[in-house]
């Protein structure tokens, strides 16, 4: 397996749950922002457990992590097709059901080639796209701040706790990946653990804390929230941004879609290793059926066990690594 | 050619020479008696200079006393006569015709199954010139030559080092080129060579006529749009890439030198970089990676927004856009696709047509079609000076020319049908696939990404030469 340094296993993490956030469906509120960082801090937990525990996934746990990879993939093209109201994509808006097809397809095509790549181009590619999103979303949020609202930061909290770590969960769709391919990070795990884990609060807790003042006053009305911020932050007078986070928000789906077929197909040849011609191609076709599958629903419950799930298989499915054996 | 020795008969000998040139007018074949035996000096006409091989060749060889027979004349010639510094033996008749090919004169002699050759090359080469293509205000004016000789000793003036090595081989089962390998033993990693070598090994062609011939043998096999090798026609530069630890093949015939590994981030590097000051040579840097984005990008990005995306231009700007564009009578994409193609067309005209002929095509191109194209109402302004832009910014990255020229028509396409999702989608394929751009495990990214901080000082920007010179940088810390 090639080597990634803990910074490009951040990134291509990291982008993953920057689209989840994106395509985040219904009100927010500061209780979104305690559930995500408490759920982050359980999954940071819990992943610290497989570090520890090490090596490589079992049979068992590899076609667990495949399946998890093809729903996340399901899931992921499913948010990209409910945001197409909110975020204008010229072909798809006007052609409905075949503009959405388009859309996939061209998706599909570009994660296709990406993935046939192999993971370390993948993840040096995904460096330089996560800075710039993280840049991109940054010019956007910060401009959004200048038509805040501070006192819309304390909106009335709809969720339980509970509701808003499931919520967490829910967005959390890298975890399968990141089981598969933390073994491939050079030098020591815990630590690329640990920078991701801290990126992805950092990230959370900044889109969040933007949102909130920005949106608040309409929070009941708007059915993605980041989006509306997006589009509400305008940093000039005399011209509208807002298209600009529609490359943002591209960049961020092609990611995010090629981690998990990259994560499919890397699983289809571990567990069956003459398949290795179509293997990226299988997982894409499998991808775009569950999106079929999954269409219209956000399924939150289902992902949010789904991810708890991948965490708790994870370290119980890892062959124990050589110097735990040995010691 | 058969193997094996020459034939001892010089009879035979010159008839055998004679058959396998068939007869060649160039092939000259000087008999002669000398210390009372019988032989005969062959060179290629044109090849040798006549006034050094009459100098050094004939007046002393004429002059040897006689001699019991010819074991006794070639063992006089070598101890006692100093006719060239280069003296091969000739053993057979394919090294016979390799060295006469490359400039020597052959000495035959009756009885001997062994020839000596004398390096007294003297054929017609361009004298050493200021590159055309690599541009420099504060450096040297001197660029490489045709002649592999002349390029190998204007590096030698460079790096007087010992650790300095040169291997010459030859390439090309007709063309016999050949082909120097350069590169610093204390810098570069065996196995690097040991990699290229085995990348050489593999070539089988029969001409080796220019780089590109030998360039697909020692880059990666995949599709990658950027090339991972670079040339040099500067000497000096290819000393600083063979300081920085890496390989350089210079081939004979050819005013460039192959440079491996080639990073991405040193088709924004000049020699002037490093002659001006930081900060200023900085500026330029930024301002290079700015025309590149904007070659690349800028059509797409105007067709795009004009489509598609008009909220992205205050109102001025779009009333502008909107009042020249309506009186176009062709779609923006298409306008924008035949000023580009235009511009294809007249740029390879004005390549490949002799240079004051040339001129005028620049001229008739620029005033005459252009003038009429924007009054005819043809081509919108706005249009034609985003694609100029576009132009200008490509031409300050000379090195990346294909790869813009091509990018910028794909980006055009997908910006034109998909706007700036489009953009996006390609931008996003095109990143992967320069990321994916690796030879000899050196990413061609490096030190953007993979990071390398320590590369940031003259990739960012471009640190002083002290704090340069304290980094020691070799291409090996980029290795993965």
């Amino acid at each position: 397996m090639n080597r990634i340094s803990k910074f490009q296993f951040t990134a291509l993490l990291l982008i993953t749950d920057l689209f989840s956030l994106c395509c985040c469906f219904g009100g927010i509120s500061l209780g979104t922002l305690w559930g995500i960082l408490a759920g982050t801090a359980v999954q940071y937990l819990a992943a610290m457990c497989f570090a520890v525990q090490g090596g490589a996934l079992k049979k068992w746990a590899q076609v667990f992590f495949l399946v998890y990879a093809v729903f996340s993939g399901g899931a992921l093209f499913v948010s990209l097709w409910r945001t197409r109201s909110a975020v204008y994509i010229p072909y798809e808006a006007s052609h409905g059901i075949w503009g959405s097809l388009m859309t996939a397809g061209l998706i599909a095509l570009v994660c296709l080639y990406a993935s046939s790549t192999g993971i370390k181009s993948v993840t040096r590619a995904a460096v330089i796209a996560a800075v710039m999103a993280l840049l991109s979303l940054s010019v956007d949020l910060v401009s959004a701040l200048f038509n805040a609202e501070w006192s819309n930061v304390s909106l009335p909290e709809k969720r339980g706790l509970l509701g808003e770590i499931l919520r967490g969960f829910g967005l959390s769709g890298s975890l399968g990946s990141m089981a598969v391919w933390l073994d491939s990070v050079k030098g020591d795990k815990s630590k690329a653990l640990t920078a991701y884990f801290a990126a992805k609060a950092a990230a959370v807790t900044a889109v969040i804390v933007t949102v909130l003042p920005v949106v608040g006053g309409i929070m009941e009305l708007t059915e993605f929230p980041v989006i509306t911020a997006a589009q509400l932050s305008q940093p000039f007078e005399a011209q509208r941004i807002d298209s600009l986070f529609l490359v943002v928000f591209s960049v961020l789906a092609i990611f995010s879609v090629t981690l998990q077929v990259m994560t499919g197909a890397y699983l289809f040849g571990e567990l069956l290793p003459r398949f290795q011609r179509w293997r990226s191609f299988t997982v894409i076709a499998l991808v775009i059926g569950a999106a079929f599958i999954i269409n219209g629903r956000e399924l939150l419950t289902v992902r949010a066990c789904a991810a708890a799930a991948a965490l708790l298989i994870a370290p119980v499915g890892a062959k124990k690594s050589a110097a735990i054996g040995s010691g | 050619m058969e193997k094996g020795g020459l034939l001892p008969v010089l009879d035979s000998s010159i008839q055998k020479i004679r058959s396998v040139s068939g007869g060649s007018s160039d092939v000259l074949i000087n008999r002669f008696v000398t210390g009372g035996i019988h032989c005969a000096l062959l060179c290629c006409e044109g090849m040798v200079s006549a006034s050094v091989i009459t100098e050094l060749i004939f007046e002393p060889i004429t002059d040897i006393p006689q001699q019991k027979d010819s074991h006794g004349l070639f063992h006089y010639i070598n101890e006692e006569l100093l006719l060239s510094t280069d003296r091969p033996e000739v053993g057979d008749y394919d090294t016979l015709f390799q060295l006469m090919n490359s400039g020597f004169a052959v000495l035959l002699a009756e009885g001997m199954t062994t020839g000596l050759a004398f390096g007294v090359q003297g054929y017609n080469t361009r004298g050493v010139q200021e590159p055309l293509g690599e541009g420099n205000i504060m450096g040297a004016h001197e660029g490489f030559t045709e002649t592999v000789r002349t390029n190998m000793s204007q590096i030698r003036r460079r790096i007087k080092s010992p650790e300095l090595v040169m291997e010459l081989s030859k390439k090309g089962d007709k063309s016999s080129t050949d082909i120097c390998l350069c590169y610093m033993k204390d810098r570069v990693p065996k196995a690097l060579m040991e990699r290229i070598r085995r990348s050489l090994d593999r070539v089988e062609l029969e001409a080796v006529l220019t780089t590109g011939y030998l360039r697909p043998f020692v880059e990666n096999g995949s599709f990658e749009l950027f090339d991972s090798t670079g040339t040099t026609e500067r000497p000096d530069v290819l000393c600083s890439k063979l300081i920085e630890g890496r390989v350089a093949l210079l081939v004979d015939g050819v005013p460039y030198a192959i440079v491996i590994p080639r990073l991405f981030c040193e088709s924004f590097q000049t020699l002037d970089d490093y002659a001006y000051k930081p900060y200023y040579a900085t500026f330029i840097r930024w301002l290079k990676y700015g025309a590149f984005l904007i070659a690349v990008l800028l059509p797409s990005f105007y067709v795009a927004i004009v489509m598609y995306h008009p909220e992205l231009l205050n109102s001025t700007l779009f009333m502008l856009l909107v009042d020249s564009e309506k009186k176009a009578p062709l779609s923006i994409v298409t306008e924008a696709f035949f000023v580009l193609i235009m511009y294809e067309v007249i740029r390879e005209a004005g390549v490949r047509l002799p240079k004051p002929v040339g001129g005028a095509v620049s001229i008739i191109s620029g005033l005459i079609i252009g003038d009429a194209a924007v009054n005819s109402g043809l081509v919108s302004t706005p249009l034609l000076t985003m694609t100029a832009l576009s132009v200008l910014g490509g031409l300050v990255v000379p090195e990346l020319n294909p790869q813009v020229t091509v990018l910028r028509f794909a980006f055009l396409i997908s910006g034109g049908a998909l706007g700036l999702f489009g953009i996006s989608l390609l931008a996003c394929a095109v990143l992967v696939n320069i990321c994916a751009t690796e030879d000899y495990g050196f990413p061609y990214m490096a030190p953007l990404s993979p990071f390398r901080k320590s590369g940031m000082g003259d990739t960012a920007v471009r640190s002083g030469i002290k704090k340069l010179q304290s980094r020691g940088f070799t291409v090996e810390e980029y290795h993965e």
